[in-house]
């Protein structure tokens, strides 16, 4: 490596830098998850897990046996392992640490990005909908309604994305919020960080959807379909939801909200500096969501519609504002 | 100078806010008065002349004059049967504090009935409208009773909708001129009018469309006229004839504004479409609606939207002569129409209920009151030799000569329906014998003189329109022509 | 790399003035704040974002009196100041106050459904102003679809809610959307015609403020749902 110091340091290739670009999110993600439950608990005055919990909960389960239910086939025991590689795949579509598309950036566009998304979050169902047991089937079918009602809303996003860059790649809308402060001041785009904001609490299972460390298993809708599982498959249903909810942030800071911070060469010393700025962001956007998490309750379920209704009227509002004056 | 237009800008109001305090004995006569001379003032700017005073901000043509006399006439006739009317013998209600309130009330409607056509500027047009609207709303809900209030929560809410339309409208027309002219200019009718020409036709389009719905909804236009069968009918009587005779006469003005400026931009085609469309609508629910009606004032309602149809329709015609009788309808059914409120008001009084199945023999029970009420129901329904059939007989010969042989069929035949479920009114109610529990004799001799006042008029537009009459209506619809 | 330049370029050319951004944000509040009401459950809070919205319109007229340099908007922003984001907001929960009701079940239909309404009328709003080239001196043109659209949501307001608040919101708000639309169209209305107009909507408040009263006294409510006798 210390050959490689020339002038502004090491320079790693583009396939090192995707590569890090994936573990970033593997290794990242439970110490993300672990900081917000810390920063929760002292919020309501508790003293709270330790940061790094996630991790030795990971170890703990990974050391522990797998017990299938009777009837659950063999989807049971995949679909936990799919949306874990779903959850690999994404990082690599999206610009995690660089504001240059890797080799793999061209791979899939926004639309793909969901769509490997959505396949995790079906494979998850899948596999609790395989019990017996009726709140992970309870939990597994609000999941689908849910991410069915919120899916327009997505759409949206997607269109103002393509309307802004007359490209769908998450690459460019990035790069055009960095170009100028007037387009992250132009309605649409704030309008379409919002809504995407509400598709984030909506898909990490935030208050107002979901009280997402409770324990009352009527209103869970993500939690309840992880509870039939256990050991190793649970521990990589954890951990693909860590990784989940790190994907998303990172897509509404780097891509959309505050795509600052990225390494913009190959450097070594960017890309660290690019990692430190992401969990910095990743951290902030945490913060928020617990602010958010504690200072609203939870709605019924039945008007959870109305929260699906805000997010896509946000997001359509954002299509008709670039359509009626291109701003 | 306009002097006169100052008076009628100042006076009614004045006396509106005076009655406001004044004991009911010192207000009559004043409102009675200033009636009076606003009627006066009124005719006397019937002869050939456009004033116009404070800067231009005050300005009577032909057609401002037509409406200021349509208004001035009521104006007249409704305090002389408020006098009446509006009476502590009237019920427990009519006491002092109610009559100052009333009195005030309806000399300040007036007021700004007379004032909304004598403006010369688009935008006070429409202030002064909303003005009436605000007044009246309150007039309305004066009797305090439930369907009363509920009457004027639709009204106040409907009209308005339709205000916030013909707001837009006006910002709209104003955007207009302001590409041609310049952003200085205050939508005077002179500079609208001389530039019209060469506003972009698109937004002429837009503004007149919100107009006709904005106004519309004052005006009662189908379908957006469904305040107004309740507010005619839940409102105390001098109220209801106001609000028929006068207030729709002066949106249909406000209308007949936008409707100048829409056919200099953008030829007669158009708002004589939009008006046609509006007016078969109106005529064709009304007619239907007329047939049905077990309630008096209702009845005189639909009534109302029936002949602000025909209106609508006579201005699709493109012979001016059928504009000509556009204008004398209007003054004719203003007498018409107050002469029958004034009349059904003399008949709820006395049988102390709207409801046409209870009223029976009403000319054996009201000897002057009861057969004029049934002159003013026939000339409604367009018999001679009254104003109305002078007036429809014009707008008829002019659909024929334009020719629009199929609408004017449809009119006639609309009429007739309509002629039908007036005529059954009159003779189930008033020409039957009347019981022996009805005691017979007027109520008042007040009631009795406005209607005397409303039926000579009625026949003096009929029989013989006095020349100069004639020469305004002839010069107010060349203004509404599109010039060449 | 050298696709995604370009790409990147051509976007940024396209990207509108900070004053169009700015003030098309502030169009689009406006538009939102119609939506919030349309929902909002309690009549207070229906009044407090018709302030809020008085607020936003007050704003961007400063802003575009100040870009523009069109000094009468100075004015304008002034009277809306103090008479619809202090006077009509205070008259109305004045009213409300003495009226001792906090919540009117009012909503004739689901929240989800009354918004899918209202965006559906926003959209043939947009593309109806969108139908007409208007050359505005003031703001981006792209605002007059938003006002129009706003004028549209304020009548479903007064459609699809039954309670008299949310309706005399409903017309007050319309207001707003309209004089959003002059900003628009005809930013520099004569003074005297603005101060007319103002005045007006003074004067409806207090008639709107009296009726709202009347209907309290008679039937202890303020849902219109009974308000079904007339008809025929």
């Amino acid at each position: 490596m210390a050959q490689g110091v020339v002038g502004q340091g090491v320079m790693l290739t583009p396939v090192e830098i995707q590569v890090l670009q994936d573990l970033t999110i593997v290794v990242l993600a439970p110490l993300v998850s672990g900081a917000i439950a810390h920063v929760e608990a002292r919020w309501q005055g508790r003293r709270g897990p330790r940061i790094l919990q996630p991790y030795y909960d990971l170890a703990k389960w990974f050391r522990k046996e797998t017990l299938v239910p009777e009837d659950a086939s063999w989807v049971f025991v995949v679909g936990p392992m799919v949306a874990f590689m779903c959850y690999l795949i994404v990082p690599l579509l999206i610009p995690v640490l660089t504001t240059y598309p890797l080799p793999l950036g061209y791979m899939g566009d926004i639309l793909a990005g969901g769509f490997v998304l959505a396949l995790g979050g079906f494979a998850v169902a899948a596999a609790a909908a395989e019990t017996d047991a009726p709140y992970a089937q309870l939990g597994s079918s609000r999941a689908m309604t849910f991410g069915a009602l919120i899916e327009p809303t997505i759409l949206f996003i997607t269109f103002v994305v393509a309307l802004v860059t007359s490209t769908d790649l998450p690459y460019f809308e990035a790069a055009a919020a960095r170009a100028s402060v007037a387009q992250i001041v132009r309605p649409a785009h704030i309008l379409a960080v919002v809504a995407f904001f509400l598709v984030v609490l909506n898909d990490t299972g935030r208050i107002p959807v979901e009280t997402h460390a409770g324990t009352l298993e009527l209103g869970m809708i993500d939690e309840a379909r992880t509870l039939e599982h256990s050991g190793p498959l649970l521990a990589l249903l954890t951990w693909g939801s860590a990784m989940k909810q790190l994907i998303l942030y990172v897509l509404l800071v780097n891509v959309f909200a505050a795509p600052w911070g990225l390494a913009s060469t190959r450097s070594a010393g960017a890309v660290g500096l690019a990692i430190l700025a992401l969990l910095g962001k990743a951290l902030g956007v945490g913060v928020l969501f617990t602010v958010i998490d504690n200072s609203f309750s939870k709605l019924r379920l039945f008007k959870i519609t109305e929260f699906m209704a805000a997010a896509f009227l946000l997001a359509v509002l954002a299509v008709l504002v670039l359509f009626v004056g291109g701003s | 100078m306009g002097w006169d237009l100052v008076v009628i800008l100042v006076v009614p109001g004045v006396v509106g806010v005076a009655c406001w305090w004044l004991p009911p004995r010192v207000g009559r006569p004043l409102s009675i008065a200033s009636g009076l001379l606003t009627f006066v003032l009124a005719l006397l700017l019937v002869p050939a002349r456009t004033p116009s005073a404070l800067h231009g901000w005050l300005r009577a043509d032909s057609l401002s004059v037509v409406f200021v006399v349509a208004v001035g006439f009521l104006y007249l006739a409704t305090m002389v049967f408020a006098v009446g009317y509006l009476h502590p013998s009237g019920g427990p209600t009519h006491q002092a504090r109610y009559l100052r309130r009333a009195f005030a009330g309806l000399n300040v409607f007036c007021w700004a009935m007379a004032v909304a056509p004598l403006v010369s500027s688009l935008a006070l047009l429409w202030v002064a409208i909303e003005i009436t609207t605000v007044v009246s709303a309150l007039l309305v809900a004066i009797d305090d009773t439930d369907g009363a209030t509920e009457a004027a929560w639709k009204y106040v809410l409907i009209a308005s909708m339709g205000l916030g339309i013909s707001l837009l409208a006006t910002i709209v027309v104003y955007y207009a001129g302001a590409v041609t002219i310049g952003h200085d200019y205050d939508l005077f009718y002179p500079t609208l009018l001389a530039a019209a020409s060469r506003f972009p036709p698109q937004v002429v389009r837009l503004a007149f469309v919100l107009a006709v719905l904005g106004f519309g909804t004052k005006v009662g236009l189908v379908p957006v006229h469904t305040w107004l069968p309740d507010a005619h009918s839940e409102a105390p009587t001098p109220v209801s004839a106001l609000l028929s005779g006068a207030l729709l006469a002066v949106s249909f003005y406000a209308v007949l504004r936008y409707f100048q400026v829409a056919v200099r931009t953008l030829g007669p085609t158009f708002p004589r479409d939009v008006l046609l469309a509006f007016g078969l609508a109106s005529l064709g629910l009304a007619a239907l609606y007329l047939a049905s009606q077990r309630d008096l004032k209702r009845l005189l309602a639909y009534s109302s939207i029936e002949h602000m149809g025909i209106l609508a329709i006579g201005m699709s015609f493109a012979a001016p002569i059928a504009v000509v009788g556009v204008l004398l309808q209007v003054l004719a059914h203003a007498a018409a129409k107050g002469t029958a409120f004034f009349g059904a008001g003399s008949v709820v009084r006395k049988y102390g209920t709207k409801d046409m199945r209870h009223i029976r023999g009403g000319i054996g029970a009201l000897p002057w009151s009861g057969p004029m009420l049934v002159l003013a129901v026939l000339a409604l329904s367009g018999m001679p030799p009254f104003g109305i059939f002078r007036s429809e007989f014009l707008i008829v010969e002019g659909g024929l000569s334009d020719p629009h042989d199929a609408v004017v069929a449809v009119l006639v035949v609309l009429v007739v329906l309509a002629f039908l479920g007036l005529s059954w009114f009159s003779t189930k109610t008033m020409q039957t014998p009347t019981p022996k529990s009805v005691v017979r004799g007027e109520t008042s001799k007040w009631i009795v003189g406005s209607m005397v006042i409303g039926v000579v008029a009625l026949t003096v537009l009929g029989v013989h329109p006095p020349g100069q009459l004639s020469d305004l209506l002839t010069r107010a619809a060349a203004e509404l022509r599109a010039p060449r | 790399m050298l696709l995604a330049h370009s790409v990147i370029l051509s976007s940024a050319a396209t990207v509108p003035s900070t004053f169009a951004g700015v003030a098309d944000a502030l169009t689009v509040l406006v538009l939102l704040s119609e939506f919030a009401m349309l929902h909002a459950q309690l009549s207070r809070s229906q009044i407090r974002l018709y302030a809020f919205q008085s607020l936003v319109v007050t704003a961007l007229a400063v802003y575009v009196a100040a870009e523009r340099h069109i000094p009468g908007l100075y004015a304008i922003a002034g009277i809306t100041l103090v008479l619809k984001v202090v006077v009509i907001p205070a008259i109305v929960l004045t009213l409300l106050r003495d009226a001792r009701v906090e919540l009117v079940a009012s909503h004739r239909l689901g929240v989800a459904t009354m918004v899918l309404i209202a965006i559906a009328v926003s959209v043939f709003g947009i593309f109806t102003a969108g139908s007409i080239t208007v050359q505005s001196r003031s703001l981006p043109s792209g605002a007059l679809g938003l006002a129009i659209a706003a004028v549209l949501v304020s009548f479903l307001l007064i459609v699809l809610r039954s309670d008299v608040v949310s309706q005399a919101v409903g017309f007050f708000s319309l207001e707003n959307a309209v004089s959003l639309t002059s900003l628009v169209v005809a930013a520099g209305l004569p003074l005297i015609v603005e101060v007319a107009f103002f005045f007006d909507l003074l004067v409806a408040v207090v008639v709107f403020g009296v009726l709202m009263r009347v209907h309290h006294s008679h039937h202890d409510t303020l849902s219109t749902r009974q308000l079904d006798r007339l008809r025929g």
